[in-house]
């Protein structure tokens, strides 16, 4: 559904996007992640039309954005909950994009209520919050009730409770048979939201799958403490660990549960908590980008 | 085509800002039409080559007509709404054409809205005054139609001008410049004694004047016919479009 090959973009010297490639199939919310600069907004933006690639292809639905029939209807896109005239009441914002891009109509209501702004359709878009303004650009990404929704950092501005509504909505919108291409920095937000994820960095491609076979890719770490920690670390490392502190406690690497308390028992040494460290979505996303780095 | 002049043209009912310069443009007129009749001089004021000289005044939706079109189009950027603009109408000429489009039909809308005002204001006022409303009508439309083509043009400048350079305060500070300043003194630099040329003749403001105050056939060193003149603007129209044209398709818009 949406396909993108060897793509490249330079801004002057940098280079923004870097032979990048990678797809997402229908029916599946996938994570778009790299850290700032990455080339995430750059490669969306690429995806849409709004930006020219020097080389390489973005596709969705085997054609350029451009290309396609009813573009509008066929992709919904947030890029920034700031594309709005502060003049403007939200239910004439949705209108006039609505008008152009060949969309019914009656949709403008649909979404408003679909979002939860029915009750602010008349007030004027000035008056917003970040979090009503997100809510608003959903509402414009999906007028034309579109198979392919590319959202670029959609939980900004958005409380708690606005981010529950988010997820659940994206997932919602993928069981429908929607591909739905998320970019976002609050990766714990992501992992609850996502089926796979495609990590990029310095505008390079680094990793594509589900989060469990990423995270699978990532040692284990178990949390150790003991009254005796300085005589513990050093065993542990003996036994070709890597340990780091955390407070009081020590981060084992590479090591289960079962390692680390056989080696206290055959040392004598007494723990006070022995706890396995579930590996998070933050901790592959460091792991593959700091090796990049490297 | 249509689907994209639709969404433009209620881009402008959908702001306030036509509004108030709506209302600005109601308040000039009526200032200069109520003063040049309680003021004028009674006799001036019963020829009818002086009523309909009174309906010049809605040449001051010309520059309304500029300073909307210059809005529409910079206000894009100015607010981001340049990127909805694109996502739903991806085709960029297809953008700078209906944006031209649909500041033709506004800068004809103000004007023919000046008119109808300036007259319905002299119809009340000249008989409080006990004169006779004696505007010859084929007179009036001969005028009417001058300005409503000038602004029309005027206006479709502004979008290409905004569309080209984007930056709002830029493009009127530029405009304006040229306007009240830069065409004067090219203006004076072209037909002074040493270049002697009167190229003068095809530069906006000139042209303006000559599709204003010239006939059809009479082109003089200074001034062209008011063929001359409108064939000279719309030149400087299409220029300012294909400016548009040209930037708008090569710019990434980030």
């Amino acid at each position: 559904m949406i396909a993108v090959e060897d793509l490249r973009k330079r801004y002057g010297k940098t280079l923004a996007v870097d032979g990048l490639s990678f797809t997402v199939e229908p029916g599946r919310v996938v994570g778009f992640l790299g850290p700032n600069g990455a080339g995430k907004t750059t490669t969306l933006r690429i995806l849409l039309g709004l930006v020219h690639a020097n080389s390489g292809e973005a596709t969705i639905l085997g054609k350029h954005y451009g290309q396609l029939e009813r573009p509008f209807c066929q992709v919904g896109a947030v890029l920034e909950a700031s594309g709005f005239h502060p003049g403007r009441k939200a239910r004439n914002h949705l209108r006039v994009l609505a008008r152009a891009g060949r969309a019914p109509v009656k949709r403008v209501d649909e979404v408003l209520a679909l979002v939860g702004l029915e009750g602010a359709a008349k007030k004027r878009v000035g008056g917003y919050s970040l979090g009503m303004r997100q809510r608003l650009a959903l509402a414009s990404a999906l007028l034309g009730d579109p198979g392919v929704l590319i959202l670029d950092e959609p939980a900004n501005g958005l409380d708690p409770e606005g981010i529950r509504w988010l997820r659940d909505f994206l997932r919602s919108l993928a069981d429908e048979g929607r591909a739905v291409l998320v970019s976002s920095h609050v990766l714990a937000e992501v992992e609850q939201t996502v089926d796979e994820v495609v990590i990029i960095n310095k505008g390079k491609f680094v990793a594509h799958g589900s989060v469990e076979e990423l995270k699978r890719g990532v040692e284990e770490r178990v949390k150790v403490s003991s009254p005796k920690a300085k005589e513990l670390e050093a065993k542990l490392v003996k036994a070709g660990f890597e340990v780091s502190e955390d407070g009081n406690a020590l981060l084992v690497a590479g090591a289960t549960c079962a390692q680390v308390g056989e080696i206290a028992a055959k040392s004598s040494l007494v723990l006070h908590e022995l706890t396995p460290l579930a590996t998070q979505l933050e901790d592959v996303f460091f792991d593959l980008t700091s090796e990049e780095q490297t | 085509m249509i689907a994209a002049l639709s969404s433009e043209w209620l881009k402008i009912r959908t702001t306030r800002t036509i509004f108030w310069l709506l209302v600005a443009l109601a308040g000039l007129i009526t200032l200069i039409v109520v003063s040049s009749i309680l003021a004028g001089d009674k006799e001036s004021l019963a020829r009818a080559t002086n009523q309909r000289d009174l309906l010049g005044i809605g040449i001051l939706s010309v520059l309304i007509a500029l300073i909307m079109g210059l809005i529409v189009s910079t206000g894009e950027f100015r607010h981001g709404t340049i990127t909805p603009t694109l996502l739903s109408t991806p085709s960029r000429p297809l953008v700078v054409i209906s944006k031209a489009i649909a500041a033709v039909l506004l800068g004809v809308t103000l004007v023919a809205l000046a008119e109808l005002l300036v007259v319905a204001e002299m119809a009340a006022l000249l008989p409080l005054r006990g004169i006779d409303f004696v505007l010859d009508g084929g007179d009036a439309a001969r005028v009417v139609i001058r300005i409503l083509a000038i602004s029309a043009i005027w206006a479709a400048i502004g979008s290409g001008l905004g569309l080209a350079f984007k930056n709002q305060i830029g493009t009127f500070v530029g405009c304006f410049a040229w306007l009240f300043l830069a065409e004067g003194l090219v203006q004076a630099i072209l037909s002074s004694h040493w270049i002697k040329s009167h190229a003068g003749r095809f530069l906006p403001l000139s042209s303006t004047s000559s599709i204003l105050n010239n006939n059809a056939t009479n082109a003089k060193e200074h001034m062209l016919s008011y063929w001359g003149g409108a064939a000279a603007l719309s030149g400087w129209m299409l220029l300012a479009t294909i400016l548009a044209l040209i930037l708008l398709s090569r710019r990434d818009v980030s």
